[in-house]
């Protein structure tokens, strides 16, 4: 069975105005999830005084964890190759940082510990052996870009894969991200391109989702086209909306043998039309990868992580999207899908 | 990212050194969902009323110490977090200071933080890039807000 968890990712923007502090976030996951119980954070948000926080913390953080009987699934840790200004950092050093977000995820009682992309393989192999010594899996994640062949710094699924083969180790994997799945137009980061080149939030919303229903009609390259002719003040700039890569759902059997955790990546819940009280992320083909992942026997942790947020930021205090909202919309359709019979047939 | 949140509205204010106005300073957050290394800051894209003010005359206050150079935070604050909870004060050098009323800041961060390794990464070594409003387009500058905010801001007592 998937099991569910949420990436603390999700709560950012709380984190930001001090709404809800981590032990908030634990006890929402615990109380008002239907069953998940994983917690996934982000080692630079989540831990005070990073990359030294208090013993008094790491008890502390355990003992909630054990409070609501939550289990620590995932820590995502990050790699800044200029952290020493005067030179790129070493492989040695790479692997020094690593060594200490291991040990941290060791006492703070992660199963799971996500390395930066275009972490050099170097760094890793110096780790093996601790990572075994702590039962910890490191992973690497393949977001939008890397399933890609031939992506910019090699860390391609191929090159992931003959590292894992060559190692023999049982301590290093890949995780997904849902957004690599995304294979239509987001419309909350649409609002959010319009707006900024000028449209009001009303006019912005209507176009959105004429972008969104022109592209249902005739596809990405016409509606590229389309977006040129009708709506010339948002063609020239960055188009994050558009730049889905809709890899083939399929490709997932490649990695399924490798696969540790996955990041259900999302941008708005929205009702599903005509089924009150259901949701979905119109840009995300869920359902579709849920029916892969189960009958492959997948049975790690999927995170809910809600990356609306920032999409919204520019209206104001009164404009900002609901975290908490969506993460529980977000859970509810995830166990929804875990929980459906009609496709419940592993190999 | 958090675009009209990364200036405190009525934190503008002058600031004395050696008892005499020694320039302006105002409250910042982080334009990102993690805290950084500070030695990453490589300063901030500064407009004030239409006149812009460079790195060399910033000054950053974080973690309760005081206000320091972005050119020490780079050679000295190479262990030293700045979390994404705590607001730090920008400082600018400006003799007298601002005059009372409102004022115009525009501000964009350029943090040099990245995902792992990156093909620039030797050159962003030699040749740091100069926080300006379109540092985004330079690559390794920008953070995740890739606009300058503006904010209208009442210089306080």
């Amino acid at each position: 069975m998937i099991k569910r968890s949420v990436s603390l990712y999700s709560y950012q923007q709380n984190e930001f105005f001090g709404w809800m502090d981590w032990k908030a976030q634990l006890r929402e996951i615990a109380l008002n999830l239907d069953g998940a119980d994983g917690v996934e954070i982000i080692n630079e948000t989540t831990i005070p005084n990073y990359p030294c926080p208090p013993e008094a913390w790491i008890y502390e953080w355990r003992s909630e964890l054990a409070r609501w009987g939550l289990q620590a699934v995932t820590m995502d840790t990050f790699l800044d190759t200029l952290q020493f200004r005067d030179h790129v950092m070493t492989y040695r050093e790479a692997g020094e940082r690593i060594r200490y977000d291991l040990e941290l995820a060791h006492k703070m009682g992660f199963r799971n510990m996500r390395l930066c992309h275009h972490t050099p393989y170097q760094a890793v192999e110096m780790n093996l052996d601790l990572a075994a010594k702590y039962d910890i899996i490191m992973t690497n994640e393949c977001d939008v870009r890397s399933l890609d062949l031939g992506h910019m710094m090699g860390d391609s699924i191929e090159s992931e894969i003959a590292f894992i083969e060559r190692t023999k180790t049982k301590h290093y994997g890949l995780q997904i991200d849902m957004s690599q799945f995304q294979n239509k137009p987001c419309c909350i980061q649409l609002r959010y391109r319009f707006r900024t080149a000028g449209f009001s939030p009303e006019r912005a919303a209507e176009a959105a989702e004429d972008i969104f229903q022109t592209f249902e009609k005739i596809g990405r390259e016409a509606t590229n086209e389309y977006i040129k002719e009708k709506y010339p003040e948002i063609a020239g700039g960055p188009f994050p909306a558009l730049h889905m890569h809709a890899n083939p759902i399929g490709r997932m059997y490649e990695i399924i043998p490798y696969l540790v955790h996955m990041h259900g990546k999302f941008y708005e819940m929205t009702e599903v039309p005509g089924k009150p009280g259901l949701y979905e992320d119109r840009a995300l083909p869920y359902e579709e990868v849920f029916k892969h992942l189960k009958k492959s026997g997948y049975n790690g942790y999927i995170s809910s992580e809600f990356e609306g947020q920032r999409s919204q930021q520019d209206m104001g205090l009164e404009g900002l999207i609901d975290e908490v909202d969506q993460v529980r919309k977000h859970q509810q359709m995830m166990k929804r899908f875990i929980e459906d019979k009609h496709n419940n047939t592993p190999f | 990212m958090y675009d009209s949140f990364l200036v405190r509205k009525g934190s503008l204010r002058n600031f004395k050194e050696d008892g005499k106005v020694a320039g302006f300073c105002f409250g910042v957050r982080i334009a990102n969902y993690r805290g950084v290394f500070l030695s990453l800051h490589n300063g901030y894209y500064v407009e004030v009323d239409g006149e812009s003010y460079p790195v060399a005359l910033q000054r950053f206050g974080v973690n309760g110490k005081p206000p320091r150079s972005f050119e020490e935070l780079k050679n000295n604050a190479v262990y030293e977090h700045w979390d994404m909870q705590d607001e730090a004060t920008l400082y600018i050098m400006k003799e007298g200071g601002l005059t009372p009323g409102v004022h115009r800041v525009g501000i964009l961060e350029s943090i040099l933080c990245s995902y792992g390794r990156m093909p620039r990464d030797e050159e962003i070594v030699k040749n740091p890039p100069v926080p300006t409003p379109n540092v985004h387009g330079q690559g390794g500058g920008g953070s995740k807000t890739t606009d300058v905010s503006y904010f209208d801001l009442e210089l306080q007592e």
